[in-house]
C-alpha cells in the first residue's frame, strides 16, 4: 500500500490529485445545487407538494424573465469582446519597455483592487447629473451646456453600465494575457524579423496564436461572469429606469432575497445555468481538445 | 438491601442533579438583532435595565446590515435556514405581514394581550400595521413619519404662510426662488430614486386626495385617475422648476445634505433629518428649520407615510417565553419615553409626545404629533416586497419620464392587482 | 518581452508617453478620486460646481473610519481569510490541474467542464444551503466558514489557468526529471510549478483578490464583528438614510492599499523576466 503511495499508478495518482477538489465541490456546490433543483420542483412552504414543471412554465411566461435575459445577453455581447480588446491593449502596453514599469502595471491592476460592490457606486457617482465628474468635464470642455442625466435614460444608462464593467474587467483580462505574453519565447519574434515579417504580421501570426490558450481561459471566465452581472447594475441603477438595465442575476436576487420566493428564484437559477452552459459550451469544447 | 439503597441514592442524586440543572437552566441568554442605525447603544441601556429587574436573563445584541436592504439580505438567509440563534429582531414597519406569511415570526398575543393592547395610547396606525389575521405580530419600538421641513427664515422674509395645499406650496416656492435669484436653490426636494421612500412619493399625493390604496382585506382599491393626478402633480412641479429635473436620482441622504447646505426651501424627509439640520457641524440652516404637516391636494386632506421599527420574535426561537416578556418591556411607555429623551426617537405612544420631560429635550415633538397622527401605513400584504418593488420602480421611471403616468399607473394596477386580490 | 514592440511604432517616446498616460489615467483615476474624497468634509460634496482637489483637506475621515468601526480588525480578518483561501486554492487547483493536464484520464474534458460549470450558478441561490452546512459543522463566525467556500469559488479560475499553463510546458522536462529518479509528485513540485510560475502567481492573485472582495458569503456567514471582513465592514458605514462618502472613501483606501502593495510586489514575478530563458525556442 505504501509503495503505491510513493509511486502510485496513474489512476491512483489521478484520484489522489482530484479528490480534494471534488470533495470540496461536493460539499459546497453539489449539495446546494441539488437543493436548488429540489426547490424548483417542490413547494417551499409547509406542504412541500410536488409542483412538477409549474415553476418552469411560470418563468417561461414571465415577460420580466425575457427582459432580463435579453439585457444579460446584450451586456455579455458588448462587454466580453470589449474587455478582451481593451485588456489585450492594456497587456501589450504593460509589456512595453518603459523605464519605470510599475506605474503602468499598477494602473493596469488597480481597477481590480476596488471592490466590485463599490466600483458600481463610484461610477454611479461619476455619472450623476449634478455631482458627477463626467458632466463636469464635458461642460468644462464646452461639449454640452446642460448636464445630462446619464443614468435616467435607458440607453445611456445601459452604456454607462457596460463602460464601467469593461473598465473593471479589462484588467482581469489583462492580467491573464500578460502572463501569457510572458511565456512567448523571444526567439520566435527574432526569427520572424529575420524572415522580414512586419509588426502586424508578427502580431497575428505569433502573438495571437501563442496567446490563444490564455485568451480562451480569459474569455470563458469573462463570459460566465458577464452572464452573472449583478453588482454594477444593481448599485448604479437598481435595474432602472424601469427594468431597462435589469439582469438575470438581479432578477434572481430580487426573487430570492426581496420577495423570499425561493422556488421561483431557484428556477431562474436553473435557467441561468442552462444559458451559461450553452453560451460557454463551445469554448469548453475547445479547451478540452487542447488538453490532449 | 444494597440494591434498594443504591436505587434510593441514585434517585436522590438524580433529584439533586435535576434541581441544580433547573437552577442552571434558568440563566437565559437572549440574542437580539438590531441594525447599527437603530441606536443599539440605547437598546443596550434598556437591556441593562431589564437585566437588573430580571437577573436571570442576559441580553446580547447582534448588529448586522446597515440598511434595511442589507438587513433583509442577512435575515432572509438566516430565517430561510430556520436558524434559532436570534430570538428577537427589530424589523421595519412594512415587514410584519411578509415575515409572518413565511412563518418566520411568532404571534405575540399571549405575551402582550392581543390586538386590544395596541389600542392603549399607541399611535393608531399600529392597529393596521402590526395586526395580521387578527393576531399581533410585532410591537412598536421606534416611530417615524415623513415630515415637511421648511426654511422658516425664507418664508418669513417673503411673508409666506405655511402652505396647506400643494398648489400653495408650489406658488410659495416659486415666489421665494424668484426673490432669492439663486440658481442652486430648489423649491421642493422629494425622493424619486427607486428606493423604499419612492413608495411614499407615490402614495403621498394619492392619499392627499383622501383615497385609499387597499381595503382592510388587503385587496387593491387603486383609483387610477387619482393616482395619475397625484403623479402629474409632481411632474407639474418639475416643469415649473420647483422640483429639480433629475428628481429620479434623488435619494434620502441627498435631500438631507442639500437642505443642510441651504439649497432647498421645502423638503420631505423622515424624522431623523430634524436633528441633522439642527445639530450637524456643517449645517448652514441651524435654527431656521420649521416642521409642518404635509400639504393636501386641493379638496383633500393632509396625509403622510408612517415609518419606524418594530420588535418581532423569531418563530424558531428556543426562548419564546423569556423573549415575550422582553418584548413587553421594550414596547412599554417607559422604554418609548427613554429613547425619545436620549435619542430623539419619535415615540410610539401618543401621550409621550406631550410629555414635559420629553419636550424639554425635543420641543419639536409637539409639532410632530399632528403629523404622526395623520400617518398611514403602506399596504400590509404578504408580498409587500414585490408590491414595493413594483411601485417604487415604476414611480421612479415616471419621474425620469421614461414612462407616462397613465402607462405607469396601469402597470401598477395590473401587477400589484394580481398580488393583492 | 516582445522584441517586435521595441521597434517601429513604439520607438517614438512621445507615443509611448501618451500610451502610458492613457493607461495610467484609466487605472488611477477612480482610486485618486476616492483618495481626494477621503480628504474632503462631507459638506464639500454638495457644492456646485463640484470640486476636484479638496478645498479644506482633513484627516478626520480616516480617524472616524478607524473609530466608528474596528477597521483594523476587519483588515486583519480579510488578510487572514484571503491568504488562507489563496494558499489552499493554489494547492487544490494545482493538484487538479496537473491531473487534468498531464495524466491520461478518460473523462478529462468532463472533469474540467464540471469544475468550470460549478461557477455557473449565482452565489445568491447557493447561500442558504451553504449557511446550513456551515451551521451544521459549527463553523459559523469562523475563518473556516469563508476559506473553504472561497476555495470552491476560486477553483474554476485557478484550475483552468493552471491547466493552460501546465499544458504549455513541454513534457520532456518532467520526463527528464523522472528519469533522474523523481516521482510524478516530485516532478510536479520541482519542475512544473517553478516553470509555470507566472501562471501560479496569476492564479494566486486572482484567488486573493476574489477572496478579498467577496461580500455575500461574508455578510451571511461571518456576521459577528470579531470575524467580519472588510467589504462587509465598509458597507456598514452607511446608514439607513445616510451615505458618508468621505468616511467610506477613507475605508476604501485602507482596503485598497494592501492589495495594491501585493500587486506591486508580485507584478514583477508575473510580468518580469522570470521565464525569459526558461523555455527553449
Amino acid at each position: 500500500m505504501l509503495s503505491k503511495l510513493r509511486d502510485p499508478s496513474e489512476k491512483t495518482l489521478a484520484v489522489m490529485l482530484l479528490s480534494p477538489a471534488f470533495a470540496l465541490l461536493l460539499a459546497i456546490v453539489v449539495y446546494p445545487i441539488g437543493k436548488l433543483i429540489y426547490n424548483s420542483l417542490f413547494a417551499i412552504d409547509k406542504d412541500g407538494a410536488f409542483l412538477g414543471l409549474q415553476n418552469y412554465v411560470d418563468v417561461w411566461q414571465d415577460p420580466l424573465f425575457w427582459n432580463a435575459t435579453q439585457n444579460t445577453l446584450l451586456i455579455t455581447l458588448i462587454t466580453v469582446p470589449g474587455a478582451l480588446i481593451v485588456g489585450l491593449a492594456l497587456a501589450l502596453l504593460a509589456n512595453l519597455p518603459f523605464k519605470r514599469k510599475w506605474p503602468v502595471r499598477l494602473s493596469l491592476l488597480l481597477p481590480w483592487a476596488l471592490p466590485l460592490s463599490f466600483a458600481g457606486l463610484i461610477f454611479a457617482w461619476f455619472f450623476h447629473t449634478e455631482y458627477g465628474v463626467v458632466n463636469d468635464v464635458l461642460m468644462r470642455l464646452g461639449l454640452q451646456d446642460e448636464p445630462t442625466s446619464w443614468l435616467l435614460k435607458p440607453r445611456w444608462a445601459f452604456a454607462a453600465i457596460c463602460l464601467t464593467i469593461i473598465w473593471k474587467t479589462a484588467s482581469f483580462m489583462a492580467l491573464i494575457l500578460l502572463a501569457g505574453l510572458q511565456m512567448i519565447p523571444r526567439s520566435l519574434y527574432e526569427a520572424a524579423e529575420v524572415d522580414g515579417a512586419n509588426l502586424w504580421q508578427q502580431f497575428w501570426q505569433i502573438t495571437i496564436p501563442m496567446l490563444m490558450p490564455s485568451i480562451v481561459v480569459a474569455l470563458i471566465f469573462r463570459t460566465i461572469t458577464a452572464l452573472q452581472t449583478f453588482d454594477i447594475p444593481y448599485t448604479m441603477t437598481k435595474g432602472g429606469p424601469g427594468e431597462a438595465t435589469e439582469t438575470l442575476a438581479m432578477l434572481i436576487h430580487k426573487y430570492t432575497i426581496d420577495y423570499s420566493d425561493i422556488g421561483f428564484g431557484s428556477t431562474l437559477a436553473v435557467f441561468m445555468f442552462v444559458i451559461s452552459l450553452v453560451v460557454t459550451g463551445f469554448y469548453l469544447n475547445h479547451i478540452g481538445k487542447n488538453a490532449a | 438491601m444494597k440494591k434498594r439503597q443504591a436505587l434510593k441514592f441514585t434517585a436522590l442524586a438524580l433529584a439533586a442533579g435535576l434541581c441544580a440543572g433547573s437552577v442552571w437552566a434558568q440563566q437565559t441568554t437572549l440574542r437580539v438583532f438590531v441594525g447599527p442605525n437603530q441606536r443599539p447603544d440605547l437598546q443596550q441601556k434598556l437591556f441593562q435595565e431589564y437585566n437588573k429587574a430580571n437577573p436571570n436573563v442576559k441580553v446580547e445584541i447582534e448588529t448586522g446590515g446597515a440598511t434595511s436592504e442589507l438587513q433583509r439580505q442577512y435575515l432572509s438567509t438566516v430565517l430561510n435556514a430556520k436558524d434559532s440563534a436570534i430570538d428577537l429582531f427589530l424589523i421595519d414597519i412594512v415587514n410584519p405581514a411578509q415575515y409572518s406569511s413565511k412563518g418566520w415570526i411568532e404571534p405575540l398575543d399571549k405575551y402582550v394581550g392581543g390586538p386590544a393592547a395596541l389600542r392603549n395610547d399607541y399611535l393608531p396606525v399600529y392597529q393596521q400595521a402590526n395586526v395580521i389575521d387578527g393576531k399581533v405580530f410585532a410591537m412598536p419600538s421606534q416611530g417615524d413619519a415623513m415630515f415637511m421641513y421648511y426654511r422658516k427664515d425664507l418664508l418669513a422674509k417673503y411673508g409666506v404662510a405655511e402652505p396647506k395645499t400643494w398648489d400653495e406650496l408650489a406658488a410659495a416656492a416659486k415666489k421665494i426662488m424668484a426673490g432669492e435669484g439663486n440658481a442652486n436653490l430648489q423649491g421642493l426636494s422629494i425622493q424619486g430614486a427607486p428606493i423604499e421612500g419612492a413608495v411614499c412619493t407615490f402614495l403621498l399625493p394619492y392619499w392627499g386626495q383622501g383615497k385609499q390604496f387597499n381595503d382592510a382585506g388587503g385587496k387593491l382599491t387603486l383609483d387610477k385617475p387619482a393616482a395619475v393626478k397625484g403623479l402629474n402633480a409632481w411632474l407639474g412641479m418639475v416643469d415649473q422648476g420647483v422640483i429639480k429635473k433629475n428628481v429620479a436620482e434623488v435619494k434620502t441622504p441627498d435631500t438631507v445634505n442639500e437642505f443642510k447646505a441651504g439649497q432647498v426651501v421645502f423638503a420631505i424627509n423622515w424624522g431623523f433629518a430634524f436633528d441633522r439640520f439642527k445639530d450637524d457641524a456643517d449645517s448652514k440652516v441651524k435654527g431656521q428649520v420649521g416642521v409642518m404637516p404635509l400639504p393636501a391636494m386641493a379638496g383633500g386632506k393632509s396625509a403622510t407615510c408612517m415609518g419606524g421599527w418594530q420588535w418581532a420574535m423569531n418563530a424558531y426561537s428556543t426562548h419564546k417565553d423569556e423573549a415575550g416578556k422582553l418584548i413587553k418591556f421594550l414596547s412599554s411607555k417607559q422604554a418609548s419615553a427613554f429613547v425619545a429623551k436620549e435619542g430623539s426617537i419619535l415615540p410610539v405612544f401618543q401621550s409621550v409626545y406631550a410629555d414635559p420631560e420629553v419636550n424639554k429635550v425635543v420641543p419639536w415633538f409637539k409639532d410632530a404629533l399632528p403629523v404622526v397622527l395623520a400617518a398611514q401605513s403602506r399596504p400590509m400584504v404578504n408580498d409587500y416586497g414585490q408590491v414595493s418593488d413594483i411601485i417604487r420602480t415604476t414611480t421612479s421611471a415616471i419621474l425620469a419620464r421614461t414612462k407616462t403616468p397613465e402607462a405607469g399607473v396601469d402597470e401598477i394596477a395590473a401587477r400589484v392587482g394580481r398580488l393583492m386580490r | 518581452m516582445s522584441m517586435a514592440q521595441q521597434h517601429g511604432l513604439w520607438s517614438s517616446p512621445m507615443l509611448r508617453w501618451i500610451a502610458a498616460g492613457i493607461v495610467v489615467i484609466n487605472g488611477f483615476f477612480p482610486a485618486v478620486w476616492i483618495l481626494f474624497t477621503s480628504l474632503k468634509p462631507e459638506s464639500e460634496l454638495v457644492q456646485k460646481p463640484i470640486t476636484w482637489w479638496p478645498h479644506g483637506p482633513t484627516l478626520e475621515n480616516y480617524v472616524r473610519a478607524f473609530t466608528d468601526q474596528p477597521l483594523l480588525t476587519y483588515l486583519k480578518n480579510s488578510v487572514l481569510v484571503a491568504s488562507g483561501a489563496t494558499l489552499l486554492s493554489l494547492v487544490v487547483s494545482a493538484f487538479a490541474a496537473y491531473a487534468i493536464a498531464r495524466l491520461n484520464l478518460k473523462y478529462r474534458q468532463l472533469i474540467l467542464t464540471c469544475i468550470v460549470a460549478s461557477s455557473m450558478f449565482p452565489l445568491v441561490t447557493l447561500l442558504v444551503p451553504i449557511f446550513e452546512t456551515m451551521r451544521a459543522l459549527g463553523w459559523l463566525n469562523s475563518y473556516a466558514a469563508l476559506i473553504f467556500p472561497y476555495v470552491v469559488l476560486n477553483l474554476p479560475v485557478c484550475t483552468l489557468v493552471l491547466v493552460s499553463f501546465f499544458q504549455s510546458i513541454p513534457k520532456d522536462l518532467e520526463n527528464a526529471a523522472m528519469i533522474d529518479g523523481c516521482t510524478r509528485m516530485g516532478a510536479l513540485v520541482r519542475v512544473v510549478v517553478p516553470l509555470a510560475a507566472p501562471g501560479v502567481f496569476t492564479a494566486g492573485i486572482l484567488a486573493f483578490v476574489n477572496s478579498w472582495d467577496e461580500f455575500l458569503l461574508a455578510l451571511s456567514l461571518n456576521s459577528s464583528p470579531a470575524v467580519r471582513t472588510l467589504p462587509v465592514g465598509i458597507a456598514l458605514y452607511q446608514g439607513e438614510f445616510t451615505f458618508p462618502w468621505p468616511i467610506i472613501s477613507a475605508a476604501l483606501i485602507v482596503s485598497i492599499v494592501p492589495i495594491a502593495l501585493l500587486i506591486a510586489a508580485f507584478q514583477e514575478r508575473v510580468v518580469g523576466g522570470l521565464t525569459q530563458g526558461g523555455l527553449k525556442g
